[in-house]
């Protein structure tokens, strides 16, 4: 803009200056031809000119009078030629000369005329005066020269008037000029007289839209909801909208003019704000000013002082430099932040807060099922009736329920605080999901639905991953389908895609039931959601089986997915990326034997702040055979073990004054009679929590309170290094472990006992057949049963049943009836001893 | 209203003069005569021209060749050393031609009523024996057609008029 009017400035006086400048020729021209018009020095002569030809006629006349009458002396008449000759002078000199030039006609006729006045001068001048004779002499020269004279005056008159005329034409052609130019300049003032024009209107536009915009701009300005100030380089106050009246309190009038310091800036700031204004003014670099928005302290004038976010930016107005600040009060908003972080404390302390209660309560209710089922295992050692046997048996079973919800909202707790750990390996998954199955399948059975089973092709391989984790979920998604079922059948399918790393199985379970409806389809994981009231109230999973499957599938970074309709069934996908076996080098599983030929007699110490669970540990210890010393906590155990050597000490983990970890450390450290014995940690925590301090401190084991008598049958056992016997039909410790895990000893015992009731049946049965098709009906009892063996981990037993499906097959009923005796026999031992190895395995020992 | 006065000097002057005054003769042709409104005349040669102060310049013409140097009397000095008072003067030539010259127009030295031409007295023959000249080349203002007509030759009179 500025550049525009510069170049209009420059164009506009270029234009003036060359106007000006012809003008001022023009006029300086006009002026000399006006002169030279005046001066008009060729009228002079052209008179000058006639004047010979007057002063020769004058002449003549004097002469003819003078020599007709000779009235005048010789003086005048000589003065009379004088006057005449001098007029000769001037037809060839100045001017005159100058007018005739070179004209020929003019030569010729001044040359009689010059001639008359040499010889009239040699007579005036000749000695002896003037005599009448020279007088007459002079006279006719006088009148043959006089054509003469009269030709040069007209000629000159003519010559003069013709050099006139061409000045005057000079002249008037100038005029020409000038007036051209004069046009010219009145045309191109008129044109710049319209550039002004417009250039004033231009400028008169631009102050219109400047104060529209001004006036906007104060307006806007005016009705900001954020407090704008103003200030200028000194941090001088020069502008203060509505907004910032009301968030700082001052008014505009009593604010303006005076410092951002000594008004709106806290004083603990000021300094600094000193100090940055005068770094800025100084080197320019921006601190605060124009970097965003930030958050800072500001003063209102009741003096509180407030936060505020802000950002300030800077305008530079003809070098003038002034700050602009867009200041928003926050305080409401960090109020409002300050409440949302105390209600998420809250809600953090209440949720560690139900997380702790959950564990206390558990660890609280542990202990006296301690109690409970020690007492009951040592009631049923007894002697007792047969209704004494069934109450003790309906006690224990109702504290393992107890026991198993206790352990469920342990998960839960450890799955919400991280603590959930898993420990994979490699495993089959055929076999896995065929055992499930097995498993499971009397229970649908009992009511009538069929179960079936099928693995793609692609799925039929080993796996790396935690395979007890799989089976809980999977029997709680296929137990729960059997559960809520009536009618139909429940189909197990798994397939899967194979990733590079990883293969993600999806095993789906899919039932013929009720359905559940798209609203509650969610509710079904959350906690304590049972859907089916009061059906199966007392079957393990009611609760919180779902929810922990789903968080365990999670946890696995898996997923456990519901696809239902109400009235038509419900599809339960459980979806995992499992890590494939890269080599068939799976260990085969650790055979070991938990025969119960416990070491006999030991020194044992029981560490236990607990009174009674003290009290039946050591009944049950001395019940074993052992001799038993009490400890009441660490420090108590530190000193009774100053002085005697134990083969084995239980150790509680909590404990008052020295708690088990500590006492077990200074134990090891001691270098005393009981450095080296076995200490087994008792915790009635989860295990997980106390794995780590327990092992770092020097324990041998440890082990989940309540510590059930069978458990401290294989304690001993192992301790005695006393290797099984030869009959032991109860192979893979895991196998049944595992089933335990995820079924609950409950139900195991309840498969247990209808697998040993059908072996009965069968061997009832195989001694009354006799025919073909009892011989065929045989084979396939005997097939059944032999799978179910193999699930039970009851590995000679299965053998012998596949034998006798093999001989029923082949009708070998001699033969059959010969291995049928030997089956019986197994089974009684099988039987008893699965009953122990159940027990024990319920206890869930933890070997490290 | 135009009047002559008579200082002491001048007085003896004009009763010197007064005896040849009239009728004009031949001689007279080199004096110049000087008159005021009321006929009173007085006449002057080059003797009592010469007495008076001079001045001089040099300059071209239309009527000569070349620049020419003219000394003489200013005709304001003049005028003032007889003492006559008018608002115009005639200036009169031997051929009777006759000029006149408005008060208002005389400068201190301009114009000159010139006694020599080049240091030489000049001849009747010769636009003698005085002759009017302005400094025509000192400004435009002396090359008008009226300083031209005024550049009268042969003067021999200058009457004063109201």
């Amino acid at each position: 803009m500025t550049h525009g009017l510069n170049r209009y400035r420059v164009a506009i006086t270029a234009g003036f200056g060359l106007l000006l400048l012809l003008l001022a020729v023009m006029v300086a021209n006009l002026a000399a031809q006006m002169r030279s018009l005046s001066l008009a020095a060729g009228d002079n002569t052209q008179w000058s000119i006639a004047q010979l030809d007057t002063e020769f006629a004058n002449l003549n006349a004097i002469l003819t009078e003078q020599v007709a009458e000779g009235g005048l002396s010789r003086d005048e008449v000589r003065l009379r030629i004088d006057i005449a000759l001098s007029r000769v002078d001037i037809i060839n000199s100045g001017r005159a000369a100058e007018i005739f030039g070179d004209n020929a006609a003019a030569a010729r006729q001044i040359a009689p005329i010059n001639a008359f006045a040499e010889e009239t001068v040699a007579l005036l001048d000749a000695p002896g005066g003037l005599s009448e004779d020279d007088l007459r002499r002079i006279q006719e020269m006088l009148r043959d020269v006089r054509q003469d004279v009269r030709g040069i005056a007209v000629l000159g008159v003519r010559l003069g008037a013709e050099q006139s005329e061409a000045r005057r034409a000079g002249f008037a052609r100038q005029l020409l000029w000038t007036a051209g130019v004069a046009i010219a300049l009145l045309f191109l003032m008129g044109i710049l007289l319209q550039l002004l024009i417009r250039l004033l209107d231009r400028a008169a536009q631009r102050d219109r839209e400047l104060l529209t915009s001004s006036r906007k701009l104060a307006s806007t300005v005016a009705a900001s909801l954020d407090a704008i100030v103003t200030a200028d380089s000194e941090g001088r106050i020069i502008g203060f909208n509505s907004a910032a009246e009301s968030v700082f309190g001052w008014r505009r009038r009593e604010i303006i003019g005076q410092k951002m310091e000594d008004t709106i800036i806290p004083n603990r700031m000021r300094q600094a704000h000193r100090d940055g204004m005068d770094r800025y003014l100084k080197t320019g670099e921006p601190h605060v000013v124009d970097s965003g928005r930030f958050e800072l302290a500001a003063l209102r004038k009741s003096g509180e002082e407030f936060p505020v976010e802000l950002n300030i930016t800077t305008t530079d107005v003809e070098g003038q430099k002034s700050f602009i600040a867009y200041v928003r009060d926050i305080s409401e908003r960090k109020i409002d932040e300050q409440k949302l972080i105390d209600a998420r404390d809250r809600a953090q302390t209440m949720d560690k807060a139900k997380t702790r209660f959950l564990t206390v309560m558990s660890h609280e209710i542990r202990t006296p099922l301690n109690g409970i089922l020690g007492v009951l295992d040592l009631l049923k050692t007894t002697s007792l009736t047969t209704q004494q046997e069934r109450y003790a048996k309906i006690a224990t079973a109702s504290s393992e329920i107890l026991l198993e919800y206790v352990n469920e909202a342990l998960d839960i707790t450890r799955i919400e605080g991280g603590a959930l750990q898993f420990s994979p390996q490699d495993f089959d998954l055929q076999t896995l999901m065929s055992s499930l199955v097995d498993v499971l399948e009397p229970l649908a059975r009992e009511k009538q639905l069929s179960l079936s089973l099928h693995v793609a092709d692609g799925m039929q391989m080993r796996f790396h991953a935690d395979n007890n984790r799989i089976r809980q979920i999977l029997t709680n998604l296929i137990g729960n389908a059997i559960k809520f079922t009536d009618r139909g059948e429940v189909k197990v399918a798994v397939k899967g895609i194979h990733g590079p790393d990883v293969t993600s199985v999806r095993f789906s379970v899919c039932d013929t039931g009720a359905g559940i409806v798209p609203e509650d389809q969610e509710h079904v994981f959350e906690d304590f959601v049972s859907l089916a009231e009061g059906v199966g109230r007392q079957r393990r999973g009611d609760g919180l089986g779902l929810s922990i499957a789903r968080r365990i599938a999670r946890e696995m970074g898996g997923d456990i997915t519901l696809d239902s309709e109400a009235g038509v069934g419900s599809t339960f996908t459980l979806i995992l990326p499992l890590h494939r076996c890269d080599a068939q080098t799976a260990e085969p599983a650790r055979v070991h034997d938990q025969g119960v030929s416990a070491k006999p007699g030991c020194a044992v110490l029981v560490v236990e702040d607990n009174d009674i669970n003290r009290r039946v540990l050591r009944d049950m210890l001395e019940g074993m055979g052992h001799r038993v010393e009490e400890a009441v906590n660490g420090a108590d155990c530190l000193e009774k073990a100053a002085h005697a050597p134990f083969d084995v000490i239980f150790m509680d983990i909590s404990m008052p004054v020295m708690d088990g970890i500590e006492a077990t450390r200074k134990l090891r450290a001691s270098g005393g009679p009981n450095a080296q014995s076995e200490v087994v940690g008792l915790t009635a925590h989860g295990v997980e929590e106390y794995r780590a301090p327990a092992k770092q401190a020097g324990m041998n084991r440890f082990h989940t309170k309540p510590i059930r008598l069978n458990a401290l049958h294989a304690l001993f056992a192992d301790l005695g290094e006393v290797t099984s016997s030869d009959y032991d039909d109860i192979g893979d410790d895991d196998v049944l472990g595992e089933l335990i895990d995820v079924l609950g000893a409950g139900k195991v015992r309840d498969t247990g006992d209808a697998f040993f009731a059908e072996l009965q049946a069968f061997a009832d049965d195989a001694r009354d057949a006799r025919d073909r098709a009892d011989m065929t009906a045989l084979a396939e009892t005997a097939h059944k049963l032999t799978g179910a063996a193999a699930l039970l981990g009851l590995n000679r037993l299965e053998a012998v049943l596949a034998t006798c499906e093999d001989q029923a097959r082949a009708h070998d009923v001699a033969a059959h009836a010969k291995q049928l005796v030997a089956l019986v026999d197994l089974a009684d031992v099988a039987q008893a001893r699965f009953v122990r190895r159940l027990e024990r395995a319920m206890a869930a020992a933890v070997p490290d | 209203m135009a009047r002559i006065h008579h200082s002491r000097t001048l007085a003896g002057l004009f009763c010197f003069f007064l005896a040849w005054a009239l009728p004009v003769m031949a001689q007279d042709a080199l004096r110049l005569q000087v008159a005021d409104g009321n006929g009173d005349t007085v006449t002057l040669d080059y003797d009592q021209l010469d007495a008076l102060p001079q001045s001089e310049f040099t300059t071209s013409t239309i009527w000569t060749d070349g620049a020419v140097q003219f000394s003489g009397v200013p005709l304001k000095v003049l005028l003032d050393a007889v003492q006559v008072e008018g608002s115009a003067v005639e200036m009169i030539a031997l051929n009777d031609y006759l000029v006149t010259l408005p008060y208002d127009e005389l400068e201190e030295d301009v114009p000159l009523v010139a006694t020599r031409m080049n240091g030489e007295y000049m001849s009747v023959r010769d636009k003698g024996p005085f002759w009017v000249v302005f400094p025509y080349d000192r400004h435009w203002r002396y090359r008008t057609e009226t300083k031209y007509a005024q550049s009268i030759w042969q003067l021999t009179r200058l009457n004063v008029v109201d």
